[in-house]
């Protein structure tokens, strides 16, 4: 059977927490619910899994990309049209160390923020289920299962105090 | 040693011991019963600090005797010694101060083991005094009347009573004010223990805090005080590592004109001051029983200050490494060749991999952080980086010859300690170690107020469904 | 420390989109007279272009004038952003929220209006390309990585790449409001800005995570802009004073003091332009008073060493520098309104709690920090230039002329309009942040007192 996504909104956070619990007693797993806000919540306030990442990867290799093109820029350059100037060294390193670490934090900033947009899932092409009051401070329970649970599901919403449940 | 007392931690996942809440009503009988009691690995910490210093008293007199004050040289490794002590123990009160200042909850453990080192302060007066004697007078002996009359000095037209005076009056006033933050600092505990003490410890409590019974006005008073001398511990430390790194190192060598030097010799001394402690509270916590008041969290929060020093440090070196190697005047590349990438070369690259590149690639790493012996073992490095850097900056400016000269013309050789001069390094590691042992036996090691404080302002508490640390802030 | 009262979502939506679905009625008049500013400065730089550097009054040796030294200014007060973000929010600083993006966007006008002066100071803005970018195959010419005018490009265009991507990846929490709050082709462009944004648990903790992780890479960013504009005198042995070692943390400190105050009187005037009395406090104000204390008093000891040092030496014409600084007219009078105006009057002030919380005293001491740091980067270089040196050979004195003036002038005009602009179109108080902070806000009971807590992560 398909599966779709079935979206209860609450107007209390503590309401949509209780349906998270409400939802793991009815056998929802957790990897099923999702919780939409229109603000971070500390990581575990609605009783969710922890989301890992690998984040910490991306500037890493920004960084060691960035350091590579900034030694070849800087060497290149200097052994390309070499002429010395106030008594320094063709390939001078201190020189060379300025711009390869402006390089280096160039690379791992742009890396980091491609892994954000990357780790976050974004952009998303195709709009899900969703409502607008969320950003008006609504919480949404988004819950994405089998259709046969849908019954169970919305139960669940109505015990802890739905204000509305939203179906694709 | 396992603590006798009950106490409650929080945290979970990997935040699994980050606080812990001793019980308020605990804390003072635990403290003094720690303080008061001598266990066997005390004694033999305070036996091996013993004997160390009196190495260091024989290397000192054999120094003495037959070397004698009348040049610089024979000196350097003793002004090694004494910097880096001095860096240590004179920036470490100033920690308790800078956090308390930013009024962080995570400090409170650390506090005292941070201002307990103000004695030392008073013992480093002491050993300053053979650098006095062994400087090279600002007046050049044997040329009058023209521009090498004088060396090149901070005392530019040498006021009365420069240097010696003002360099002793520096490091007095210096010790005076920490002394005076620990006093009144530990005033609450030394009055809430004259019940219970006994001996000389009951007599000095008494004296010390006789007039301390805790009203809200002597509490405004003592926090107003403790803030106000802080900030002029502050600016007193500053002034006086300004006037010794440039009195001891910078003109002691010809031109050496480095305005970057105070700034990055102060940098250096928050690094490893900080790192020292982290070091104390690692060995409190693991082998001396308080691991109910020292949670990860003072490892946690002073991590991310450490890796901040270390690149700060860092940064300072680069400046002045940059700015010489661009100048690129024979005397600018002399002095860079002396200092850095000639005589004394081992001795900078190992500075640099433990000032820089071991705390560097330790710290950056967060489950590192978040443990209790990843920040201390980090400290480690620097601190074993500081000492080197003491030790090549030193060694290289009490020996480069011909003080007077207006310029480096020549790169001289590196000197290498003899017998004698590890004697004197060991013993001043080994005073520093002895009179910090003795003074975690007068005072206790944890501010026994301002953990009983937190208390109040820290607790676990839920949000929603999940459990977390809750932090007040009065004002 | 927590003042302000707990808002509902809707409020907080409502009071900080204002200035984007409504539009003041001073708003657009305000800007069509910058507008009217920056037209006669670009008129001002098309003359200049055409007539050649000799309208100025810039001369032999005096090469460097109020373009460089408006060109460091604008360079330190976007030293503010990073410093409030980045620093405050790795210091878990609550009062940091409504700050931030403000100081951000600061950082990011500020900086491109510093790139324009050297841009125009070369009087050939045509030709930086060959200098700056390694692009000129067909003749072999490449940039010259030795001289720290190459850096400052590549310092300058990374921190401004950087500071551009910190603000925006902020900003897809706040136009996904946006998205939610507006119609028609607004509506369309702020969906795709928002790129797809709903809140999930995974978004929200990847934008925390990235908010730690870009403030700890792009502090090192930051602080190497301000060193490496440092260098570009630095790095000079002819002018004596340049030389120095201290130059770049001294610089950066002088920089984080000028914009932080910057920042300061900014949040002032965005409060009493848009309202926001409940967002930007009295609270946040007092904060930036006491971390402004702080930072002065480490720029102050870093002037000393600079001048200490400086005279260390006993060269004599690193003296006649410093002479000319202290005691000739009109050098010696715009020092002494240096110091005063960069330290003692802003602190005297800073130190009472009360004068702190008076938003004109705020003011008056943030706008005398920004005189005072304008003066300091103009004692530093024309000084420095004007005396014999070694390899000159004529020397000369500098008078700005009014083309220097009226350019100068119109970059304060640029950076508030850009300000303004961007307050038409994007948050200027971070919405989310906001909002996170009051649902972390508690309370502890001590006693008969109730304390102001807040609930930590870690």
């Amino acid at each position: 059977m398909a599966r779709r996504p079935i979206l209860g909104l609450f107007d209390d956070a503590n309401a949509a927490a209780d349906a998270g619990d409400g939802l793991r007693r009815a056998g929802i797993p957790e990897t099923d619910v999702d919780f939409l806000t229109d603000t971070p919540y500390p990581e575990g306030a609605f009783g969710e899994r922890e989301e890992p990442h690998r984040l910490y990867i991306f500037p890493f290799i920004g960084a060691l990309l960035g350091l590579t093109s900034g030694i070849l820029l800087t060497s290149m350059t200097q052994v390309a049209y070499p002429i010395v100037t106030g008594g320094k060294p063709i390939l001078s390193i201190p020189p060379m160390a300025v711009v390869c670490y402006e390089g280096t934090m160039l690379g791992a900033i742009l890396f980091t923020v491609l892994g954000i947009i990357f780790e976050s899932r974004l952009p998303k092409l195709k709009a899900g289920l969703y409502d607008t009051r969320i950003t008006e401070g609504y919480v949404g329970v988004l819950v994405n299962t089998e259709e046969a649970q849908h019954n169970t599901v919305e139960g669940v919403f109505g015990q802890t105090g739905a204000v509305d449940v939203k179906r694709e | 040693m396992a603590s006798s007392v009950e106490h409650q931690t929080g945290g979970h996942g990997h935040h699994a011991g980050m606080w812990v809440f001793p019980r308020k009503e605990n804390i003072a009988p635990d403290v003094a019963g720690k303080t008061f009691s001598m266990p066997s690995g005390y004694k033999l910490a305070l036996g091996i600090a013993f004997i160390l210093a009196v190495l260091g008293v024989v290397g000192f007199f054999i120094r003495a005797t037959s070397d004698g004050f009348g040049s610089p040289g024979p000196w350097g490794y003793y002004a090694g010694i004494f910097s880096f002590v001095f860096m240590v123990t004179g920036a470490a009160p100033l920690v308790a101060c800078a956090f308390r200042f930013t009024k962080s909850h995570w400090r409170r453990p650390l506090s005292r083991v941070s201002e307990l080192f103000a004695i030392m302060g008073v013992v480093n007066i002491f050993l300053f005094i053979p650098l006095l004697l062994a400087m090279p007078s600002i007046k050049n002996p044997e040329v009058q009347g023209t521009d090498l009359e004088v060396r090149r000095t901070l005392w530019f037209e040498v006021p009365i009573g420069a240097p010696y005076t003002w360099d002793i009056l520096c490091f007095v006033g210096l010790a005076l004010c920490s002394m005076a933050i620990l006093w009144l600092s530990a005033v609450p505990d030394m009055a809430q223990a004259r019940a219970t003490a006994t001996g000389f410890r009951r007599s000095l409590y008494n004296g010390l805090s006789g007039w301390w019974y805790g009203t809200k006005r002597q509490w405004n008073h003592q926090k107003a005080g403790l803030a106000l001398l802080g900030a002029f511990y502050f600016m007193l430390l500053i002034f006086v590592q300004f006037i010794f790194i440039t009195e001891f190192a910078m003109s002691m060598v010809p031109f050496w004109k480095d305005s970057v030097l105070p700034p990055m010799y102060t940098v250096m001394s928050f690094q490893s001051a900080l790192s020292m402690i982290l070091i104390v509270m690692f060995i409190m916590r693991r082998w001396g029983g308080y691991e109910g008041y020292i949670g990860k969290a003072p490892f946690w929060s002073a991590s991310k200050i450490l890796l901040g020093l270390t690149l700060l440090w860092t940064y300072h070196l680069f400046a002045f490494f940059v700015t010489y190697w661009y100048g690129r005047l024979e005397v600018e590349q002399n002095i860079l060749k002396y200092v850095f990438v000639q005589p004394y070369l081992i001795v900078f690259l190992a500075n640099m991999l433990f000032s820089f590149l071991v705390p560097f690639a330790l710290l950056i790493w967060n489950p590192l952080r978040r443990s209790a012996w990843g920040p201390p073992l980090a400290g480690l490095a620097a601190l074993v980086g500081a000492f080197l850097f003491n030790m090549r900056t030193f060694a290289a400016a009490f020996n480069t010859g011909n003080h007077y000269e207006f310029s480096l013309s020549h790169v001289p050789a590196a000197v290498w300690p003899d017998i004698w001069d590890i004697f004197i390094i060991l013993g001043g590691l080994g005073i520093a170690a002895l009179v910090y042992l003795l003074s975690a036996k007068l005072l206790p090691l944890i501010s026994i107020w301002e953990v009983k404080e937190g208390t109040l302002y820290q607790k676990m508490g839920t949000l929603m469904k999940g459990e977390y640390l809750v932090l007040a802030k009065p004002e | 420390m927590q003042e302000g009262r707990v808002l509902s979502t809707r409020e907080v939506n409502r009071d900080l989109l204002r200035s984007i679905l409504d539009t003041p009625r001073w708003f657009w008049p305000v800007v069509t007279v910058l507008g009217l500013i920056l037209l006669i400065a670009a008129i001002a730089v098309g003359i200049m272009v055409n007539r050649g550097l000799g309208v100025t009054g810039l001369n032999r040796p005096v090469a460097w004038g109020f373009f460089i030294t408006n060109f460091v200014f604008w360079i330190g007060i976007s030293h503010a952003g990073v410093m409030l973000s980045a620093i405050l929010r790795l210091a878990k600083a609550e009062w940091r929220r409504p700050a931030t993006r403000a100081a951000e966007v600061l950082t990011l006008f500020s900086l491109m209006t510093a790139m324009v002066m050297p841009i125009v100071h070369t009087g050939r803005p045509w030709r930086i390309l060959y200098w700056v970018f390694p692009y000129d195959f067909a003749r072999g010419i490449w940039p010259n990585i030795r001289t720290p005018l190459v850096w400052d490009p590549s310092a300058i265009l990374t921190y401004l790449t950087s500071s551009t991507l910190f603000v925006a990846i902020a900003l897809i929490p706040d136009f996904a409001v946006l998205r939610d709050h507006t119609t028609g082709i607004a509506h369309r462009v702020y969906s795709v800005l928002a790129m797809g944004w709903e809140g999930n648990a995974r978004q929200w903790k990847l934008q925390i995570v990235a908010g730690v992780l870009l403030s700890a890479l792009i502090l090192p960013v930051f602080v190497s802009v301000h060193s490496i504009v440092s260098w570009d005198f630095g790095m000079a042995v002819a002018v004596k004073s340049w030389h120095s070692t201290v130059f770049a943390p001294y610089f950066v400190v002088g920089a984080v003091h000028s914009g932080v105050s910057a920042v300061a009187f900014a949040l002032i005037l965005l409060r009493w332009c848009y309202g926001w009395q409940d967002y930007i406090r009295h609270e946040h104000i007092d904060a930036l008073g006491r971390l402004l204390i702080v930072v002065a008093t480490g720029w102050f000891y870093f002037l000393v060493m600079e001048i200490l040092f400086g005279m260390y030496g006993r060269e004599a014409d690193e003296l006649m520098v410093r002479q000319t600084q202290f005691t000739y007219w009109p050098y010696n009078f715009w020092f002494i309104l240096f110091v005063i105006t960069t330290y003692f009057i802003p602190v005297a002030l800073w130190l009472s709690r009360a004068w702190r919380r008076n938003l004109w005293i705020m003011s008056i001491a943030c706008i005398s920090v920004n005189v005072g740091m304008w003066l300091e980067r103009f004692l530093i270089i024309v000084p420095g230039l004007i005396n014999k040196q070694l390899f000159t050979f004529v020397w000369a004195d500098y008078r700005p002329s009014i083309f220097e003036y009226i350019i100068i002038g119109s970059t304060f005009a640029l950076v508030t309009m850009l300000m303004l602009l961007f307050s038409r179109v994007f948050p200027l108080v971070p919405l989310y942040d906001v909002k996170e902070g009051d649902v972390l806000k508690t309370q502890v009971q001590i006693g008969r007192r109730t304390v102001p807590a807040t609930f930590r992560e870690d």
